[in-house]
């Protein structure tokens, strides 16, 4: 199977972080995991790779609902990012919440491949990496 | 024949004679001559003739000379001016007498005083020039016509002009009144039968005229021998007489058309007599009946015979015009009204001699009225007893009639509110799309309007009623008045405003709950969800190190969920039954204690506390959600305060009608509300990276205060400070 090079998890919850890490290197999914408590972390470091030509994390794991800047939040900097290698950025929003009104709004943005419901399980990181490949 | 036999003979003649010399010198005279020239025979005898008539004519005097040389003279219709002056008409016998010896003596002259017929004939002319009655005469054996001036005149052919029969006839104009006279003039010359037509005739100018012609033959010896007729010229009276007959004519077909009988009551010899359009109007038979009186008789109804006999009765006895009113039977049984209207006619001296009338049928205009007067009636007892309010309402807005209903709907007598305008008990919100309908109303761009609208009633309470206007047309089309129709729905706006008030209730907890199902379901499920995933891990772990790590973190998950449990508990609690526990609470005294529970971490931090807060501001509330809401209130801006500044917080309130406004404002970081206006009360929202942000503490102050029936509102700038708004109820 085709490793990614680098993915991102953006969460404030340390134990999803901590499963999610576990899954990841069960698969052996990829080699560098970024993680970030909330949106404004994980976009001020995003903007830093920019600045300095590195390449941004093939692969976003996002939550919406976290403190000081949520994932919609987040989605709205993330499209402001000037266009590195954006593009090839694929975002999956992943989250608790079952509420119809999140579901829809997710779909404005083309940005976002898909919404998974948490817990992630090793089946949809495979499934994924299928997608991205 | 002796001298004296013959002096008396002339003498006593009872014709006027004288006896002349050759030289025309009185020797004879008879007394009546004497007696006109007023003279006496001495004054005469012997004098000349000329001196005696000076005013002689030449003519005379010319014929004496010529019958001296002995011819014999008589002439007709002289016309002799007496000594007096006055004109005579004479005609004049003029013969010379000879002597023994054969010789003319002189002239013998006897005139016959004809002034009298003379006149006469004058008269007559003069009478048939004025009646244009022009004479005629045909001779039938000679065939010659002859026509005085007159008949010429009207003929308008000039003096000179003569006839013959053939021209007569064809002057008359073409068709009948040709053929008619040619057939006068043939059956008078056949069988002598006299004529006596009026006919038209076409004058020599072209213009038609009416004249009357009257034709006699005259018969000597069996034979007809010339027909004499007089021709006058009718044409005015004619004219004047078709017209009359065309005036007539047209009466008779506009009483016939209008249906109108036409009645006659002879006062002297107290007979009634009508034309046929009373037995069409009374649908009755001419022939069933003997006499008019015993037709209308018949025809009327019972109750108002007496009555229209009365009537009649006391217009003769006051001689004044008479007008009824009554009823017959119609053939059909229906009832027919029938007007009856009579005018006295007197005669040269004043004395009343007739009632002439006419009567007609108003059964249709009766039947209307009677409709109209019913209608009024139940318009009156509607409006009356309606329990609908009711109005008749002016131009100027002024009341002109109202019911009980509206004035008791008001809570006025009617009285009180006859004084009043509908401007003056109009909600002023109301009153001018009620003028602006009104207006459009007048000028003619809609028959009517329904408006809800709001009125005070004299207590000063509001009454909400449906309002209908409609207009009511004069008979020239302007705007007579208005009728309002007002139906007070105050209960019913009541109920209605209640209903919508507990929906809005419901509807705004069915949408808190279904955030807070959202919330709950999101919450409980990111703790399951970690629950079951480390429980998954633990199972398969080997490494014993690792195993300690995961049940740590199974340890500090069922906490957070318990922890979320506990709070979602809370908000559930917050919103159960909390009307039943407010209480009246003094704003001040809550603080001072909330205050002192935290004393230290105010003193600590070096928070400076205004408080301006009225003494007497009471709120109802439920104590501990206030304590526990100023508590969120004042640790939060501890917490978030700025980390170069003094913390600050001010504290006021203010009375706004029955709410008291509590305005809590601190210097401290501040929220972006660009971008958080929306969260900032939303559960597990938090804006600053700090160990304790949970992002429940203003979710619950919000739910407390608005579990309260109150509102809390934010104000913020980042580093700059945070002002909540807080209303509470005082009530």
């Amino acid at each position: 199977m085709k490793k990614v090079n680098s993915s991102c998890i953006i969460d404030d919850d340390p134990i999803f972080v901590y499963g999610t890490k576990r899954i990841m290197k069960q698969v052996g999914f990829c080699e560098n995991i970024y993680v970030f408590e909330n949106g404004l972390d994980a976009i001020t470091a995003l903007n830093k790779m920019t600045d300095e030509g590195r390449e941004l994390p093939k692969l976003i794991f996002l939550d919406l609902n976290m403190p000081i800047m949520n994932g919609w939040d987040f989605l709205e900097d993330f499209l402001k990012i000037p266009n590195h290698n954006r593009e090839d950025v694929t975002i999956y929003i992943i989250s608790s919440s079952i509420d119809p009104r999140d579901i829809e709004r997710v779909k404005t943005y083309t940005v976002v491949s898909d919404y998974i419901l948490k817990p992630v399980t090793p089946k949809d990181l495979h499934n994924l990496l299928v997608d991205v490949a | 024949m002796n001298t004296i036999l013959i002096d008396h003979f002339i003498n006593d003649a009872p014709i006027e004679i004288g006896v002349f010399d050759v030289d025309m010198n009185f020797i004879k005279c008879s007394n009546q001559w004497l007696k006109k020239m007023g003279k006496d025979i001495q004054e005469v005898k012997g004098k000349s003739y000329y001196d005696v008539f000076p005013k002689t004519s030449t003519k005379i005097k010319e014929i004496h000379s010529h019958c001296l040389k002995g011819s014999f003279s008589s002439f007709e219709g002289e016309k002799t001016i007496l000594p007096s002056g006055k004109i005579q008409w004479l005609n004049w016998k003029i013969n010379p007498w000879k002597t023994e010896e054969d010789k003319i003596g002189g002239l013998i002259i006897v005139s016959e005083d004809v002034t009298h017929k003379k006149n006469e004939e004058e008269y007559r002319l003069k009478a048939q020039a004025i009646a244009k009655i022009g004479g005629w005469e045909v001779n039938l054996i000679t065939n010659n016509v002859y026509w005085t001036k007159i008949t010429k005149a009207i003929h308008k052919v000039s003096e000179d002009f003569t006839p013959s029969l053939e021209e007569v006839i064809n002057f008359y104009k073409k068709g009948y009144h040709r053929k008619k006279i040619i057939t006068y003039i043939s059956s008078a010359i056949s069988s002598g039968t006299p004529w006596n037509a009026e006919l038209k005739i076409v004058t020599n100018e072209g213009v038609e005229k009416w004249v009357r012609t009257i034709g006699k033959p005259e018969i000597v010896n069996d034979k007809i021998v010339r027909l004499t007729g007089t021709f006058q010229d009718i044409d005015d009276r004619k004219k004047a007489e078709i017209q009359h007959q065309e005036t007539l004519k047209r009466l008779s077909i506009a009483t016939k058309t209008a249906n109108i009988g036409i009645w006659d009551f002879n006062i002297k010899k107290g007979v009634l007599s009508c034309d046929d359009s009373m037995y069409l109007l009374f649908e009755l038979d001419r022939d069933n009946f003997s006499n008019v009186f015993e037709a209308w008789n018949s025809a009327i109804y019972e109750d108002d015979r007496k009555r229209v006999l009365n009537e009649m009765q006391e217009s003769l006895i006051h001689e004044k015009e008479f007008n009824t009113e009554y009823r017959i039977k119609s053939s059909n049984g229906d009832i027919k009204y029938i007007k009856s209207i009579g005018d006295l006619h007197r005669d040269e001296n004043g004395v009343p001699v007739k009632i002439v009338g006419a009567k007609w049928d108003v059964t249709e205009f009766k039947k209307a009225e009677l409709e109209l007067i019913k209608k009024k009636e139940s318009f009156a007892g509607v409006f009356d007893n309606s329990a609908v309010g009711m109005a008749l309402v002016g131009l100027d807005g002024s009341w002109l009639k109202i019911n009980k209903s509206l004035s008791s709907s008001l809570g006025y007598t009617s009285k009180e509110l006859m004084k009043l305008t509908f401007q003056d008990i109009t909600h002023p919100d109301d009153l001018v799309v009620d003028l602006k309908l009104l207006q459009e109303l007048i000028e003619g761009k809609r028959d009517g309007y329904q408006i809800e609208k709001r009125y005070f009633h004299k207590k000063g309470h509001i009454i909400y009623v449906i309002l209908s206007v409609t207009k009511v047309s004069k008979i020239d089309g302007n705007i007579s008045h208005f009728i309002s129709q007002v139906v007070d729905i105050t209960s019913r706006k009541k109920a209605e405003n209640k209903v919508k008030s507990v929906l809005k209730i419901t509807s705004e907890q069915n949408k808190s709950l279904t955030n807070f199902a959202h919330i709950v379901s999101h919450n409980l499920r990111s703790h399951s969800t970690n629950l079951s995933m480390l429980t998954g891990f633990l199972i398969n772990e080997e490494d014993e190190k690792e195993k300690k790590q995961i049940v740590k973190m199974l340890s500090d998950s069922s906490e957070s969920l318990n922890e979320t449990i506990t709070h979602l508990n809370e908000v559930v609690s917050v919103k159960l039954n909390v009307l039943g526990k407010l209480e009246k609470v003094n704003i001040v005294d809550v603080l001072n204690n909330v205050r002192k529970s935290i004393i230290t971490q105010l003193n600590d931090n070096n928070v400076t506390l205004n408080v301006k807060i009225e003494k007497t501001h009471c709120v109802r509330v439920v104590p501990a959600y206030l304590d526990s809401i100023l508590l969120n209130l004042l640790t939060n801006s501890v917490k978030y305060r700025a980390p170069d500044r003094k913390p600050i917080i001010n504290i006021t309130t203010r009375k706004v009608n029955n709410q008291i406004v509590l305005t809590f404002s601190d210097n401290g970081l501040g929220i972006d509300l660009d971008k958080h206006r929306d969260k900032v009360f939303g559960m597990y929202k938090t804006f600053h990276k700090h160990k304790d942000s949970k992002g429940i503490g203003l979710f619950i102050t919000k739910n407390q205060i608005e579990a309260m029936n109150g509102r809390i509102d934010v104000e913020s700038k980042v580093d700059k400070g945070t002002t909540f708004t807080l209303i509470f109820n005082m009530n």
